[in-house]
Parts: C-alpha cells; sequence; structure tokens
C-alpha cells in the first residue's frame, strides 16, 4: 500500500473515531454537562460545604463531605490543589483530603457523564461505587498510619476564613435540572426513545449526502465503530457555529450581554434539539422524528430559561456562563485532538497483543492496567475514549476499570504537586494504594461481568474490608505503644 | 494599602487579578497589588479556595472572582 494511501486511511480512522464521538447521543451528555460544571464552579457557594470539613469536623461527616466536594466542588484542577491543601494543613486533616484528593478526579460530574455515555451506564455506576468506597478508604488507611503526624496537626493553631453564604434553594433546584436536562438526553428508556410525531421535509438529496459521508468516512460496524450520519454532519456544523458565536457570546459575557450570546444560546438550544430527534434520509425526503426526548429537553430548557431569568441576578448568570465557557475551552480542543489521536493509534496496535496482557480478568491484567493509566498522561476526560478503543481491541472490563480508576488518579505532575504539600513519603504511599485500590476494583468488577454472583463479590469485598481493618487496627496500635514510648522518654528527660 | 491576590495561577486567578488592578487604577488608591503563588502560603491565610484577596492582612473573598463594587468598597471609595 502505497504511503499516500495509508495516511488518508489514518486520517479517515481519525475523522470516524471524531464523528462518533461528536455524534448526538455524546452531545446530549457533554453539552450539559459543561453547563453544570460551570454552573457548580460559579453559582455554589463553597463555604456551604468546606465548613464541614474543618478540624472540629467529626469524621462521620467529615469524610462523605470530602467525596461530596471531590465531585461538586472539584471540576477545576486549579479547585483542587488548593482545596487538598486548605483541608490537610487547616482543616479535618490527612484522611479526608485524601479522600477528597482521590475522589474528585474520577468524581466529577463531567467524567461520570461522559463515561456513562461512551462506555455504558454499568461502567459509571460501577466508577462511582468503588470510588465512594475506596476513597474513603484510602483516607482512613493514611489517616491511620500517619497519626502521629495528624496529632501535631491537630494541635496547631486553627485560623480559617468563614464564608457568610449557605446554599439556596433555587441553585439546588437549577442543578438538579440542569441534572435532569442531560438525563433526559441520554437515558435509554422508551418513553425518551419513541417517537411520537412523524413530518418530512421534502428536501431530496439527503440520502445521497449519507452515502456520500459513509464513503468519506468509512466505518466497520462489527468493530463497534459509527459513521457520519446526515444529522451527525448537521451536528458537526452547528457545534462549528457555536463555536465561533460563543467565542464572543460567552468569552466575553462577563463584560454585559451581547447580541452575541443571545445568538449562542439559542444555537445551543437548538442544537440540543436537533440532537434530540431522529433524522431519517429517504428518497423522497428527510424524515424527522419528533422523540419524547425532544419533548422532554424542551420542557427542560425552557423551565431552566424560567429559572435563569426570574431566580438570578444578571450577575450570577454571566458569571455561570463565563465558567462554562471557561471549561468547554479548556477540555473541548484537547478532547478532540485526543479523540482524533486514538482513532489514528488504534491502527496501530494489536488486539492479540491487548489479549495476551488483559483479555482476562487476572492480577497481570489488572495491574497492567494501573501501570498504563500512572504512567501515561492524558488531558482530562480523553481517558474515556482510550477505554474505549482497549475495549474493542479485546480489553477485559476489569483491567479496563483498573485503568480507568487509577489514570485520573495519578499522573506524574500530580504525584509531585501532592507530594510538595504533604511530603514524598505519604505521596507514593497514597501512590502504592490507589494502585492497590484500582486493581482490586478492575478484579471485583471484571468477577462481576464475568458472571459470579453478587453474593460472591460481596464477600470478596467483605474479606478484603475485614483485612484492612486488620491492618488499620494493628498499625493503630503499634502508632499508640509508639506514642506511649515517646511520652515516657519525654517524662523521664524532663526529670532529670 | 497593602493588596495581595491569592492564587496558584488559573484563570479565576488572573481574572481576579486584573479585575483589582483595574480599579486600583481607575480609582486611583493608593495600593501594593501583589500575587501569591505558592500553595503552602496561601494556606497560611486561612483560606482553602482560590481566588482569594486579601487586603492589609484581613481576608476579603474567597473562591470567587469579585464584582468590582466590592473590590471598590475594600479600597473605602
Amino acid at each position: 500500500m502505497d504511503i499516500g494511501a495509508y495516511i488518508v486511511n489514518l486520517i479517515q480512522s481519525g475523522m470516524g473515531s471524531l464523528a462518533s464521538y461528536l455524534a448526538a447521543h455524546v452531545l446530549l451528555c457533554l453539552v450539559p454537562a459543561f453547563f453544570i460544571a460551570g454552573g457548580l464552579s460559579a453559582l455554589v457557594p463553597k463555604e456551604a460545604v468546606t465548613k464541614f470539613l474543618g478540624r472540629k469536623a467529626p469524621k462521620i461527616i467529615a469524610y462523605p463531605t470530602a467525596v461530596l466536594a471531590g465531585s461538586t466542588l472539584a471540576v477545576c484542577s486549579c479547585t483542587i490543589v488548593p482545596l487538598f491543601a486548605g483541608i490537610y494543613m487547616r482543616g479535618a486533616g490527612l484522611g479526608p483530603a485524601i479522600t477528597f484528593l482521590f475522589f474528585a478526579p474520577a468524581g466529577n460530574i463531567l467524567a461520570l457523564s461522559y463515561t456513562g455515555v461512551a462506555l455504558g451506564a454499568d461502567f459509571a455506576i460501577a466508577r462511582i461505587i468503588l470510588c465512594i468506597v475506596f476513597g474513603i478508604g484510602i483516607g482512613l488507611i493514611m489517616s491511620a498510619i500517619f497519626s502521629r503526624d495528624d496529632l501535631a496537626h491537630a494541635e496547631a493553631d486553627d485560623t480559617t476564613y468563614v464564608g457568610q453564604e449557605g446554599l439556596r434553594l433555587t441553585t439546588l433546584c437549577f442543578l438538579v435540572g440542569m441534572v435532569a436536562l442531560l438525563l433526559v438526553g441520554t437515558l435509554k428508556v422508551d418513553l425518551l426513545l419513541d417517537t411520537y410525531a412523524k413530518f418530512t421535509i421534502p428536501l431530496q438529496g439527503f440520502d445521497q449526502f449519507q452515502d456520500f459521508l459513509y464513503r468519506l468516512v468509512p466505518f466497520d460496524a462489527s468493530k463497534g465503530e459509527e459513521g457520519v450520519t446526515a444529522q451527525g454532519a448537521i451536528l458537526i456544523g452547528f457545534l462549528g457555529l457555536i463555536g465561533v458565536t460563543a467565542w464572543r457570546g460567552l468569552g466575553r459575557v462577563d463584560e454585559g450581554f451581547s447580541g452575541w450570546t443571545y445568538v449562542s444560546l439559542s444555537l445551543i438550544a437548538l442544537t440540543l434539539v436537533i440532537a434530540a430527534v431522529r433524522m431519517e434520509p429517504t428518497s423522497t425526503g428527510l424524515d424527522i422524528h419528533l422523540t419524547g426526548k425532544m419533548f422532554g429537553i424542551i420542557l427542560v430548557m425552557a423551565a431552566l430559561g424560567y429559572m435563569a431569568r426570574k431566580c438570578f441576578d444578571s450577575y450570577e448568570i454571566q458569571q455561570w456562563l463565563w465558567e462554562t465557557w471557561r471549561f468547554i475551552k479548556l477540555i473541548f480542543p484537547l478532547l478532540v485532538v485526543g479523540v482524533f489521536a486514538v482513532g489514528v493509534i488504534r491502527h496501530f496496535i494489536r488486539p492479540e497483543w491487548i489479549e495476551a496482557v488483559a483479555g482476562q480478568n487476572t492480577i497481570l491484567g489488572n495491574l497492567a492496567g494501573v501501570v498504563f493509566g500512572v504512567f501515561m498522561y492524558f488531558p482530562t476526560l480523553v481517558e474515556v475514549p482510550i477505554a474505549k478503543m482497549f475495549l474493542t481491541l479485546g480489553m477485559h472490563p476489569g483491567p479496563l476499570l483498573a485503568y480507568l480508576m487509577a489514570d485520573p488518579e495519578l499522573s506524574l505532575q500530580s504525584i509531585l504537586i501532592t507530594a510538595s504539600i504533604i511530603g514524598r513519603l505519604k505521596a507514593w504511599t497514597y501512590v502504592a494504594w490507589v494502585a492497590l485500590f484500582s486493581a482490586t476494583s478492575g478484579m471485583i468488577y471484571g468477577a462481576w461481568t464475568d458472571g459470579a454472583s453478587a453474593w460472591t463479590l460481596l464477600a470478596y469485598l467483605g474479606i478484603f474490608l475485614i483485612i484492612l481493618i486488620f491492618v488499620l487496627y494493628l498499625v493503630n496500635r503499634r502508632n499508640h505503644s509508639l506514642e506511649e514510648k515517646i511520652a515516657t522518654t519525654k517524662e523521664i528527660c524532663r526529670n532529670d | 494599602m497593602d493588596i495581595k491576590i491569592l492564587g496558584t495561577g488559573c484563570s479565576k486567578c488572573d481574572q481576579t487579578e486584573k479585575l483589582v488592578r483595574e480599579v486600583v487604577a481607575e480609582t486611583g488608591a493608593d495600593a501594593q497589588i501583589g500575587k501569591v503563588t505558592d500553595i503552602k502560603s496561601i494556606v497560611k491565610y486561612g483560606v482553602m479556595l482560590t481566588p482569594a484577596v486579601v487586603v492589609d492582612g484581613e481576608v476579603k473573598i474567597v473562591g470567587k472572582i469579585p464584582k468590582k463594587e466590592d473590590i471598590k468598597s475594600w479600597l473605602g471609595k
């Protein structure tokens, strides 16, 4: 095969990968998710959550709050670092800080919804449950192992800035509304998928357009690839338009609402509606199926628009839109490049290699998933298309989950930053525990998809937790006896 | 008047710094503006979130970008 055709082939592969990722169902997930992230960042007064992470907070409150903070506050990596440092040095201590650090990259709304849409709801649910359990577990372990340092920290002076604001009910309702929009767009329920009405646009040529697209970007349905449909091409066109108008309309919205703002918001709403209907090009025209999804989307968007007008002042809306655009700017370009690259790279990886290492739910396979996650650095959300690629190449769901859990947590850069705050010993201990827990999560999930009964798995989990608690107990006892030795030594020195 | 902007370098912190500098320039207030980017120093001020603004040693706002009117009121204008 000559080099020209080969390169064209690679580009087609990249474009195909990109097209299926910009397909309707992903848009219906990502667009609301970005707005939710913007809302969480701009509208939720963080003090409402962080006041439960203070030094005096009891453990039973601090740990779940750390999980909550990780999912709602940590949508931006610039929030994770100061909050982690703050909780560690001034707040509830090492344990909840570690739980927060662990949960934040994997448990935030963008990561979860994208995982759910691209890999399936069971992956997303497994990810969230295991992240909560192990996040709290790792926090408890770290705080037990290093409890001597924690005591010193608890005795230090406590002066934290306490803000005035609480979480308003309207803000909560607004956020829940946006989550509803996301769910309506992505849930595969009959009520939403059914067609309630149908009309035909008598424009001919769409079916030829679609055939042309299928030839331009060929795809192999048996490998689970999706082609670019006419609807997909229309959506991509709209995305381009949104990019252009939002750059002005949302990027500068802190200077005031402009015509661009209204245009870009209308385009976004229209795009979501187009994504929600089902288009079928026929030889006579373009059939438009009005699905339940479409009606749901229109309804929820109308409610959200009304709420935005009535319940928030314009400063808050400006902040919300500005933050949303900030996330889009930060994440979307890298995501596009990443997905394209995944489409290209897929050609170079033979399924046999993947199956040999991680095709079965073995310890080796899961560890391989973890190692790959640690050493490869990918921008936010790109780990999802990469995971999808591995899945189609034959990786077992177990090692895949291990990779998905380890990748966002651990990158060389984040380890270094963490080490600068809590010290190298603690940081690398944390890395070891994350690796262990990710591999274990992978094994448990892999066993479940292989058909092990829920009871067997609960038994395994139970045994694991018992071993964990035993280790914690032993470590605690060693700490206590060491403290006693230190205390008595101090006594002796004082009496000399 | 000594103003410190606490931030590790994300766009929200840069935006805060830009706004503070603008307001100081507009009102002609006599203020020294500094930026603190080291995480340990930031936490020493008792804040858990960035961006944050400290005026004459007193923490005025944490975790979000201040409005121009807020900044003006801190400057006493």
